[in-house]
């Protein structure tokens, strides 16, 4: 894109209201392609990949300007390797245990420490036949990360896009092994279309999975969930909003589901107390 | 029991006295608000069971995202608007949360990315990478300081454009043709006859490789070039090309010093192509291969194909490139002319610099108007320039040898002046800032 800035907004911002700073030019080392970025409310940072450059950078929380990281995670110890469509795209963040998880290559998920800095190799690598992860086809499947309850949530893509699942593994799973539990069937939400968003978010105190759903919609699964289950709740973003969901992300506090649509350069704020109460 | 006249009529007389009360205190509690006070949050209003899904009623109108009052007048109209289904969802079972959303943030102004000039036609061409479209203006139109906003003379807008995130317009000398690159969603070029306006498809689609960026034609050759981002490249491709057509040739590899490519210009006399990048380089074929590099413009025979290295590159901290955009090159007197994106700067280069060195003019301060200038376009035959600010809605008129801190001859604005523009490009995630109570939105 012309400008890919990371801009800052007010929570009560609407139409037209300016961002309250943003981060951007050379020094900032961001590229195009971030779709998917996290904030890490215990040690006050933002963290998001540098899709063209194979890197992840951590900046101060009140970053902005040209301002560089304070850390930069890139390096061919890294293994970090992203796609000639996304690059390396997508992340999540685990501010409890203070870990970056990204998926790489299509099948594979890496975790690196949030103190990681330079060309350091991951502190744990999950990836095999067994463990049935699989991206996009000319991508990367979608990572979400649950600290209470100590799993790490992979939403995997069939075969040329279809038969999505959400597969549930042990936090600290290593190697090729298989999910602890599988959502996966035609009435899960996660097979048909419009049901790709690049962030998957867990409210870890109810174990809810928050993500997208087929239809332009944003989807809740339980943690509890497996096999054909459908989402325990379901907002029709597009219907209602006349857009279709690229991210999420949550805001316990006010109760709130905050959906960005790439496609049509907008945000959306859900009231959506019944997730969190 | 036995109840006496007297007593009776005392009797009937308290009741009718406390019915009478009653009804005009439960008057009074459903006609005054104040009951239940504004508290800024959320507030249970009811608890209605949602009927079968074959008698719901149909979602709201996409038109009721666009409640743009307070955030308690939004979230009570919101509430009002739809039952509040608190029940947990049990397993099994989907419960369709249909409450419009609460806010939006967008901006409703155009995002000028890129300008093309008609000198034939005496157009000015912009395209919006916020609403979609393209925009034209006569030449001379002048807004003025009092003024919203100057209307376009045609607009160029619709679905059927296939136009979405577009950049890097180009127009052709001899029929207007308009020609405009995705960025990213659609993955073409596409090409408008000079008279279109409306939503209409273009009379010419050709399918590229993702991530375009700008387009330059060649027309003693009869060839329109293309950058592409990353992975990055050149693309050259005949000039009536579409469909699937291949490519009559392809700059890209690791020998060619191109990384994250954006700007592009040619100099037919000269035989040369100038392309800038901005240094985000990786192999996605090899794990762990990122590096950045500082930025550059990398220079080109105008024939290079394949793993051509440059014949020389513009690089370093003396140039003072900082995420620029769009390039032109005025071939009279080889001066390269460079949207300085986020330094808010012109700078204006010559074609033969090579190595760290300073532009030789810099267009930059407060009475330029200069706000994110991201594209540009060199008139040689009216000796100016024109450049597209994405910050603030704007095109921006120069003389050819403006300097400094200058005005422009002419602006055309389409917002209130010192209106800012919120830049949005293509915001696919969010993260949500507790600490701050903050949105962060990448482009």
């Amino acid at each position: 894109m012309n400008t890919p800035q990371i801009a800052v907004f007010a929570r009560l911002a609407k139409e037209n209201t300016l961002e309250t700073r943003a981060l951007e030019g050379q020094k900032t080392m961001i590229s195009r392609t971030m779709h998917s970025l996290a904030y890490d409310s215990v040690h006050d940072e933002i963290v998001v990949n540098s899709p063209l450059a194979q890197a992840i950078l951590f900046f101060r929380g009140g970053a902005k300007g040209e301002e560089p990281p304070v850390r930069v995670i890139q390096g061919p110890h890294t293994q970090i390797r992203g796609t000639d469509y996304d690059g390396n795209d997508k992340m999540t963040f685990d501010e409890v245990h203070g870990e970056v998880i990204i998926p790489v290559n299509k099948d594979t998920i890496l975790v690196f420490s949030r103190e990681a800095n330079g060309d350091v190799a991951p502190i744990r690598v999950l990836g095999g036949p067994d463990t049935q992860i699989r991206g996009s086809v000319r991508g990367h499947p979608v990572v979400g990360v649950d600290p209470i309850h100590n799993l790490l949530i992979v939403r995997s893509v069939g075969e040329q896009g279809s038969g999505g699942a959400l597969l549930m593994f042990d936090r600290t799973a290593t190697g090729n092994t298989k999910p602890r539990s599988v959502i996966r069937g035609p009435k899960t939400g996660l097979t048909g279309a419009g049901g790709g968003t690049a962030q998957l978010q867990v409210y870890a105190p109810k174990g809810w999975i928050v993500g997208g759903a087929e239809g332009g919609s944003i989807g809740v699964w339980s943690i509890e969930d497996s096999g054909d289950a459908p989402p325990r709740w379901k907002i029709p973003v597009q219907q209602l909003a006349g857009i279709g969901p690229s991210g999420v992300a949550i805001d316990p506090v006010h109760k709130e589901v905050i959906v960005a649509s790439g496609g049509r350069n907008r945000l959306v704020t859900f009231y959506f107390p019944e997730i969190f109460d | 029991m036995r109840i006496d006249r007297n007593e009776g009529g005392r009797a009937i007389f308290a009741g009718v006295v406390t019915i009478a009360i009653g009804l005009v205190y439960l008057s009074w509690v459903n006609s005054d608000s104040s009951l239940r006070k504004p508290t800024g949050y959320p507030q249970l209003v009811s608890i209605q069971e949602l009927p079968d899904s074959a008698e719901m009623c149909p979602p709201a109108e996409p038109a009721r995202t666009d409640l743009a009052g307070s955030p308690e007048d939004n979230l009570f109209a919101a509430l009002q608007a739809t039952s509040a289904h608190a029940a947990t969802a049990g397993a099994g079972d989907t419960v369709d949360v249909t409450r419009p959303p609460v806010r939006t943030i967008r901006d409703t102004y155009p995002i000028y990315s890129s300008v093309a000039v008609d000198t034939q036609h005496d157009e000015v061409v912009l395209q919006d990478t916020n609403l979609f479209g393209i925009k034209i203006f006569n030449r001379l139109d002048n807004t003025p300081p009092g003024a919203e906003s100057t209307a376009p003379k045609r607009v160029i807008e619709g679905p059927k454009t296939q136009n979405e995130y577009n950049n890097g317009l180009s127009i052709d000398p001899k029929n207007g043709d308009i020609y405009s690159v995705a960025m990213d969603t659609a993955d073409n070029m596409i090409v408008f006859s000079h008279d279109s306006q409306g939503d209409i498809p273009p009379v010419r689609r050709l399918s590229t490789p993702h991530r375009n960026f700008a387009s330059a034609i060649d027309e003693e050759k009869g060839e329109v070039f293309i950058t592409i981002q990353y992975p990055p490249k050149v693309m050259v491709y005949r000039k009536e090309a579409s469909g699937s057509e291949k490519p009559l040739r392809v700059l890209e590899g690791e020998h060619t010093g191109l990384y994250d490519a954006h700007g592009l210009a040619i100099d037919v006399k000269k035989k040369l192509m100038f392309v800038g990048n901005w240094g985000n380089a990786s192999d996605y074929r090899v794990a762990g291969s990122g590096k950045f590099y500082p930025p550059s413009i990398t220079v080109y025979p105008l024939d290079a194909s394949a793993d051509t290295a440059p014949l020389r590159v513009i690089q370093g901290p003396k140039t003072q490139l900082d995420w620029f955009g769009g390039m032109s090159l005025d071939p009279d007197n080889g001066n390269l002319y460079v949207a300085n994106d986020v330094g808010n700067a012109i700078l204006v280069f010559n074609e033969t610099d090579q190595g760290n060195v300073a532009p030789s003019r810099i267009i930059k301060g407060q009475k330029t108007g200069l706000s994110h200038p991201a594209g540009i376009s060199v008139d040689t035959k009216n000796k100016e320039f024109w450049v597209s600010n994405m910050g603030n809605s704007s095109v921006t008129c120069f003389s050819l040898t403006a300097n400094g801190d200058a005005a422009p001859v002419r602006t055309i604005r389409s917002a209130p002046a010192g209106r800012v523009s919120l830049k949005f490009g293509k915001p696919q995630a969010v993260a949500y800032d507790s600490k701050r109570e903050e949105y962060l939105v990448p482009n």
